[in-house]
């Protein structure tokens, strides 16, 4: 099967995973207590008045009218009209979109930078004191829940040593793009050191577990590879350990790393919700937040939506990825 | 101020320039705005007492402040909401024709006179001396549209704030006269009341060439601060209103920001990357307190904090129980160690200065054998009951209903519990009347109030 029918048929099968989301999310709706009108308004509200906010928010159609028109609505891009601010709930949701996803990606690339050469320091130097420390590492940031080590991080180092900024997203790393592209590299480079300098306690509280995972599997993957057949071979023949070890056995170790990054990228978007809380962070976690709390719904579905389409999208590119790197695995 | 700003002024000759005044920026307008009181801006002169005149003259050229509250404004449309948080916002850069003073009075704002016509009539006199933020002048037809832009769904929309003028049918500028005539459906007692905390001043011609959505992101109001910049759910950057019709404020630019989580604020406090934040906790006051360029200022509130019990269903029914369950809770002990210190007993649901506040009624004393003595009258020994609770709705509200059913649990004769709840479940509970599937109460009103204290 070529890569494009490939994606065709992932896409295809994707759609049908986001109208499954989009129906148990709009289900979820009607199962959950609490009638948004009566959040949104005051207790002591006149049941006229009431009757009026609902009727304007047209939450006194019947259930299968309100799915319909918002099946539609989201055809044309339209996620309704936020309950809270009375404005166009997908502009709210796409414009923290890219906040979520700064922090995401920052958050992998984190981990990554970290745990790689870990893991493999930790393999490579199995039972020895760097292998237990790699080892204490992981489990110690497996461990440990991401809102007490972003509260931490913020009380040592942003309040006591007052080297980080406590919260926060002043800049945005698209502003310092724009800069760049105008070829304003003063004003881009402040934004990006403006941008490091927030991103930086928020990446290390969400990536850590990520981080103690990945370390995890690339020791294990680096130990299986270095007991293989090849790897002999390699060694007998001559070859620097070196070349061994960071060519041949890395190489093959990152494959299934490949695949968790991609998909793990999923769950970090979903799962920044306590870490941009904490932080202050102004992504779809602290929109999905307080849209439960207002019961905003157009904004939590639309949120919801949005983040499983980027699942469903991330799990495409890595799969075709995977079948990219690995020869042995095939489009079919 | 804050060191994102990269103001030159630190955060300690901010708490000394600024005076009383600091922590009351973000209320301005609320309570502040009586004759000569000035507050509106935060930080105006009233705050500068105790520092010479020098200092102050100094902020007058740049005086940046930067406020963090609990949650963003949900619009600019000072018409389209019923949040405190968006109240705040909208307060320094809109005016109504009353407003209150320090002392909670009445006092005049965008009107020179207001008085009452006849029963349904009152009049309003409008200032002359105002312009709006796009520079044009105020006037009476301006008033009249607001107010009937908040009455009248032809004429506005459904706006949550109707309520709040409640009896009021509808406004119209007075012929000859530089006034505006105020209709309701009969006597109004409380009309002035009414306006001196809502209905702000919106200017006609502006509102009607823009769509709703764009009233929602844009202000022009008569305030002291001008809307620089709106960026939904994140910021709003205001300005000094040079052209004011009274003082113009200190403070030279004003930003408002949100971070739901309380610690949060407080870091950025502690951290001087904010210059005031709003709704601290009593758990994070001690930190604030600690800090030797931070300081908290508590301020009475009029939230009464109160536990409903049913009168129609048993054993509330009985008033030797409801008496009892008012004996059995120790109020100066919850206000002690719940909310430490930061609260007072309250024996009615009306607070001291309120129309209808009785000083002869005391809170019940805390007397639990008395409790036992009327339980055991009522006839419903043996009781079990349960105490339904919003969680992180109000301030400490779990901690406090696990205090009183903890105290209740401590008579021999009742036990209790809690029932942690969904807000959103509970109201519609109680507005629909099938809370423990009883038949319905009566009014919106919780039946009766049992406990109450500030908080």
């Amino acid at each position: 099967m070529s890569l494009a029918r490939f994606l065709l048929k992932r896409t295809l099968q994707g759609l049908f995973v986001i109208w499954g989301v989009v129906t148990v999310v709009f289900g979820l709706r009607f199962i959950s207590p609490g009638d948004p009108a009566n959040v949104l308004l005051p207790p002591d509200v006149s049941e006229g008045t009431r009757q009026q906010v609902v009727a304007e928010l047209g939450l006194d159609k019947p259930l299968y009218v309100q799915y319909v028109d918002y099946i539609a609505g989201l055809l044309t891009g339209d996620m309704g009209m936020s309950l809270v601010t009375r404005t166009d709930a997908s502009g709210r949701i796409l414009g923290k979109l890219p906040a979520t996803l700064e922090l995401a990606v920052a958050a992998t690339v984190v981990a990554v930078v970290i745990a790689v050469p870990l893991g493999v320091v930790s393999a490579t130097r199995r039972h020895q004191p760097a292998d237990y420390g790699a080892t204490v590492f992981s489990l110690a940031g497996i461990s440990t829940p991401n809102f007490w080590l972003g509260i931490m991080l913020i009380i040592v180092l942003a309040v006591q040593l007052n080297l980080f900024p406590t919260s926060r997203r002043p800049v945005g790393i698209d502003d310092a793009f724009a800069h760049l592209v105008a070829f304003q590299f003063g004003l881009a480079w402040s934004e990006l050191t403006t941008w490091l300098w927030h991103v930086t306690l928020p990446a290390i509280t969400l990536g850590t577990y990520f981080t103690a995972l990945i370390t995890r599997l690339t020791r294990s993957g680096m130990l299986e590879e270095l007991g293989q057949g090849y790897v002999r071979a390699a060694r007998a023949k001559g070859l620097p350990e070196t070349l061994v070890r960071y060519k041949h056995a890395l190489r093959n170790t990152l494959i299934p790393i490949i695949t968790v990054v991609g998909l793990q990228l999923g769950t970090l978007i979903g799962g920044a919700v306590i870490t941009e809380a904490v932080f202050n962070w102004p992504g779809l976690g602290t929109l999905i937040i307080n849209g439960i709390q207002a019961r905003d719904w157009p904004v939590v579905q639309g949120s919801i939506i949005v983040i499983g389409v980027g699942f469903v999208v991330l799990n495409i590119l890595v799969d075709a990825l995977y079948a990219y790197v690995n020869p042995q695995v095939t489009y079919d | 101020m804050s060191r994102d700003t990269g103001s030159p002024v630190g955060r300690r000759r901010f708490l000394k320039m600024a005076g009383g005044t600091a922590a009351a920026v973000s209320l301005a307008g609320c309570g502040s705005d009586g004759e000569g009181g000035d507050g509106d801006g935060g930080g105006t002169d009233d705050g500068n007492d105790s520092d010479g005149g020098d200092e102050g003259d100094e902020m007058q050229e740049e005086f940046e402040v930067r406020i963090t509250q609990g949650q963003m404004p949900s619009g600019l449309d000072p018409h389209d909401h019923r949040e405190t948080p968006t109240d705040v916002v909208m307060l320094h850069a809109y005016e109504g024709v009353l407003s209150r003073d320090a002392q909670g009075a009445v006092v005049e704002k965008l009107a020179t006179e207001y008085e009452r016509v006849e029963d349904g009539h009152v009049r309003f006199s409008v200032r002359e001396d105002v312009q709006f933020h796009n520079g044009d002048d105020l006037t009476p037809e301006d008033v009249a549209y607001s107010i009937n832009r908040i009455v009248q769904e032809d004429v506005g929309f459904a706006s949550p704030q109707r309520d709040q003028l409640a009896g009021v049918t509808g406004a119209e500028a007075a012929d000859d006269e530089r006034a505006v005539d105020v209709m309701s459906d009969g006597l109004n007692p409380v009309v002035f009341q009414e306006f001196a905390t809502y209905c702000d001043v919106m200017q006609q011609s502006w509102v009607e060439d823009r769509s709703k959505d764009d009233v929602g992101k844009e202000m022009n109001g008569t305030g002291p601060f001008v809307l620089e910049d709106y960026s939904e759910d994140e910021e709003v950057v205001m300005s000094r209103n040079e052209d004011y019709w009274r003082d113009p404020a200190d403070v030279s630019d004003l930003t408002f920001t949100a971070a739901e989580e309380a610690s949060t604020r407080v870091n950025q406090l502690l951290n001087e990357e904010t210059d005031v934040v709003v709704n601290v906790p009593p758990q994070e006051v001690g930190r604030i307190q600690g800090d030797d360029v931070t300081r908290i200022a508590a301020a009475p509130s009029t939230r009464v904090i109160y536990n409903a019990m049913r009168y129609d269903v048993e054993p509330f029914d009985s008033q030797e129980f409801r008496q009892a369950m008012n004996y059995a809770v120790d109020l100066e002990s919850i206000v002690s160690n719940v909310l430490d210190g930061f609260g007072e007993r309250t024996g009615q649901p009306t607070l001291d200065g309120f129309v209808g506040y009785n000083s002869d009624v005391d809170p019940y004393p805390y007397d639990p054998e008395q409790a036992e003595q009327l339980v055991e009258e009522s006839g419903y020994a043996g009781a079990e009951i349960e105490l339904h609770t919003p969680v992180g709705r109000y301030l400490k509200d779990l901690e406090i209903a696990q205090a009183v059913a903890g105290f209740i649990d401590e008579l021999d004769n009742v036990s209790a519990s809690v029932n942690q709840r969904d807000f959103g479940a509970l109201v519609d509970e109680l507005l629909t009347g099938n809370i423990e599937d009883k038949s319905p109460p009566t009014a919106r009103s919780p039946a009766t109030a049992t406990r109450r204290w500030t908080g």
